[in-house]
């Protein structure tokens, strides 16, 4: 049995900070902290989406004594789920937005707006942008993604500016989505998409429905090319079937095997090449990178060689590092996708893992689901549904369990679907931030 | 720093029967490479064997890059390299590649020659199944070497098949070579063609077995002279793809030329300059 770290109240010094923190806190659930007890241990979690925050709140709930960290640098976070249809016109930015407040209030976790800018594995602290250390006995993280800069030759931070990748909601939505707006009718929107694994595996070809729907609306003679570094995508035969049947040939999509592998990136020039040189200009590009584990991750020493995190299954810790979780898309979970939903289901089983071992009880069995809405269009929606658990070590999709919105559904079914969606967002977000967003409207 | 799985010695060991990354095997067991990679993937594969003959393959200089999971079986990226040492004039004239629980487990024999310039080669492969790819080279002089990596397949619950519209076999050959190469300096030369390289397992949507049709062979020269050949299997993904090095020590042409199992061709010329 490897050791494990408890700093619980054996020196003078914390026993007088779990005091300070706690007598800060109010009430929860009616049942007041004992001032002056000691804390259940400390948990750091670093990174405020749906991973990070679902996880500080499910400790919470596991057992209000944990001390709950939650070390953010926004105040708002912008979810990417839905960024799409701000893109495509349908949605306001605040719309996807959601606070902290909650978290606080409601559940006691404290909410730290700083960069966690390293991890001290072998010492358990955490260094903040504001220089301040902090002592954690189990480590979450939920880093995301960070864009591989210079994989496609010629992309950097400085050509993301002018070609947005859009894939961390925020600033870069705002930014594609002015572009867009911005283009002259008759030009060309480009999406440059990537290979396995990335971020949201339906989310390019959600964006490019999107994107063909406001230009059918606005820009009738404007088109969407896809350059794609794969043969094959997430719900391909539901989407190609919706784009044909909503946008005619307004989306044109190049595979691999076409040559759609971009290869390198001029985004002065909004010109892409692909790896058999041919040349293609954009008016709008948006270029989607290949990615990797978010940078804390690395840091931490819990990344492997291919700059995603290796985690047990049966509770998401490192297996490389003792006592640090990690949730969400940086994570190797295949077959789980890189979802929001995803990382939600992860950090419940990490809230239950962490606060079964504060009390050096095992951790509960683990299984997971993933449910995954995408639109086609403003009154279609299309979905796929998955259950997993441990199998061999590994982690499985139980046969027979979830599955694909039909091919030959009616109309009226994908209006639904696409209600369904809003109703999917609302709740994942209720689930994850405790902020409610009322409403079916898309 | 807690290592907390690379510091047991079982698994330690079994990685390194895996062949996998070197930087574990770094970690205080270097000492049990030799003995255990003698046992390595390759003896348990007649296949395998068949290309070793007697030979005891040395485990060091061949390199196979492959994802540790991926999320789609019919098409994993795969690069196999040589950076090895070999005797002054020696050099590495044929790579085998195999997919040990493949239903056939071959994947692609390569022919390389001087002409070639560097031994390094990239495709995308198919595999049924999580498992280990290994490699094989063999020298101009006889000289073998041997690597395996472990690969596991998962089925994104994100990522769904379709039909979707097949072009016609053999179609759109694609070739992406310098015009002009230094003497001596081996560039690299991308190849992409059309063909749905079928296994002869498939069934189709009537339940009738799709009948195997696939690239056999693939053929470069230059000048008239052989500088690279591939002979692929039903393992190769749809729509065969080669990235390899070309070295030619003088301007010309050079010939690519694919045959599939049912005699067709075809062919693309291009002209380059060595300066």
């Amino acid at each position: 049995m490897k050791h494990r770290h408890n700093r619980n109240g054996l020196t003078r010094r914390q026993l007088i900070k779990g005091i300070g923190a706690a007598s800060l806190l109010p009430l929860v659930g009616g049942a007041p902290f004992a001032i002056g007890s000691q804390s259940a241990g400390r948990v750091i979690v670093v990174g405020g989406g749906f991973g990070g925050a679902t996880a500080a709140k499910y400790l919470k709930r596991a057992n209000p004594a944990i001390e709950v960290i939650l070390i953010e640098p926004n105040e708002i976070f912008y979810t990417c789920p839905f960024s799409n249809l701000h893109l495509g016109g349908l949605r306001e930015m605040d719309t996807i937005s959601h606070g902290y407040d909650e978290l606080k209030d409601r559940y006691g976790v404290r909410v730290i707006h700083a960069t966690a800018e390293d991890v001290d594995a072998e010492a358990h602290k955490v260094t903040l942008s504001t220089g301040r250390k902090l002592d954690y006995d189990r480590l979450v993280l939920s880093p995301g993604v960070d864009m591989r800069w210079n994989a496609l030759e010629g992309y950097d931070e400085e050509a993301a500016e002018k070609a947005p990748h859009a894939w961390k909601a925020g600033v870069q939505t705002e930014l594609l989505r002015s572009q867009l707006e911005a283009m002259d009718d008759g030009g060309t929107f480009v999406m440059v998409a990537p290979e396995n694994p990335f971020r949201c595996p339906p989310g390019p070809y959600e964006r490019a429905s999107l994107v063909a729907n406001y230009l059918t609306q606005f820009k009738p003679k404007s088109k969407v090319l896809i350059l794609d570094a794969k043969d094959n995508f997430s719900k391909q035969g539901l989407f190609t079937a919706g784009w044909e049947q909503l946008y005619g040939d307004r989306i044109e999509w190049v595979g691999l095997s076409n040559d759609g592998r971009v290869a390198r990136v001029d985004a002065d020039r909004l010109e892409v090449e692909t790896e058999f040189g041919t040349v293609h200009r954009a008016d709008v590009l948006n270029v989607i990178p290949p990615q990797k584990a978010g940078w804390i991750a690395e840091r931490a020493g819990v990344t492997d060689d291919s700059g995603w995190v290796p985690v047990k299954p049966e509770t998401f810790e490192s297996r490389q590092v003792d006592d640090i979780y990690v949730v969400g898309d940086a994570t190797v979970a295949a077959p789980m996708p890189k979802s929001g939903f995803c990382a939600n289901a992860q950090a419940k089983v990490v809230a239950a893992a962490i606060a079964a071992s504060l009390e050096s009880r095992p951790a509960p069995e683990a299984y997971w689901t993933n449910t995954c809405y995408s639109l086609v269009g403003p009154e279609y929606g299309i979905s796929v549904a998955g259950v997993y658990r441990v199998q061999d070590g590994v982690i499985a999709e139980v046969e027979g369990a979830g599955g694909l919105s039909p091919a030959d559904a009616s109309k009226d079914s994908r209006a639904l679907e696409a209600k369904y969606a809003v109703g999917w967002y609302n709740a994942i977000c209720q689930d994850t931030w405790d902020t409610l967003l009322g409403g079916t409207a898309i | 720093m807690h290592v907390a799985r690379s510091t047991h010695p079982d698994a330690a060991r079994r990685r390194l029967l895996l062949g996998m990354a070197a930087g574990v095997a770094a970690i205080g067991v270097a000492g049990l490479a030799t003995p255990v990679m003698a046992e390595g993937p390759w003896q348990r594969l007649d296949t395998a064997r068949s290309v070793l003959g007697d030979a005891e393959p040395s485990t060091q200089g061949l390199v196979l890059d492959l994802p540790h999971v991926s999320e789609d079986g019919a098409s994993v990226s795969l690069t196999v390299g040589f950076d090895g040492e070999l005797e002054p004039g020696d050099y590495i004239s044929r790579i085998d590649l195999f997919a040990t629980a493949n239903p056939s487990p071959e994947i692609a024999t390569f022919h390389l020659t001087p002409l070639s310039g560097k031994a390094e080669i990239s495709t995308r492969v198919r595999l049924n199944e999580t498992q280990q790819v290994i490699a094989i080279a063999t020298s101009h002089q006889g000289e073998r070497f041997a690597t395996a990596r472990e690969v596991r397949i998962t089925v994104s619950g994100c990522l769904m098949r379709n039909g979707g519209d097949q072009p016609e076999p053999l179609s759109n050959p694609r070739v992406s070579i310098p015009s002009s190469f230094s003497p001596g300096q081996p560039e690299a030369v991308r190849t992409l063609i059309h063909h749905p390289m079928e296994t002869g397992l498939r069934e189709n949507a009537d339940g009738e077995i799709e009948p195997r049709h696939i690239i056999e062979r693939f053929t470069v020269s230059l000048n008239g002279e052989t500088a690279f050949e591939a002979e692929l299997h039903q393992s190769i993904s749809a729509s065969p793809y080669l990235l390899f090095y070309l070295s030619p020590e003088k301007d010309g042409e050079a010939v690519f030329e694919w045959r599939d199992d049912s005699g067709e061709t075809a062919r693309h010329v291009a002209e380059f300059e060595v300066t």
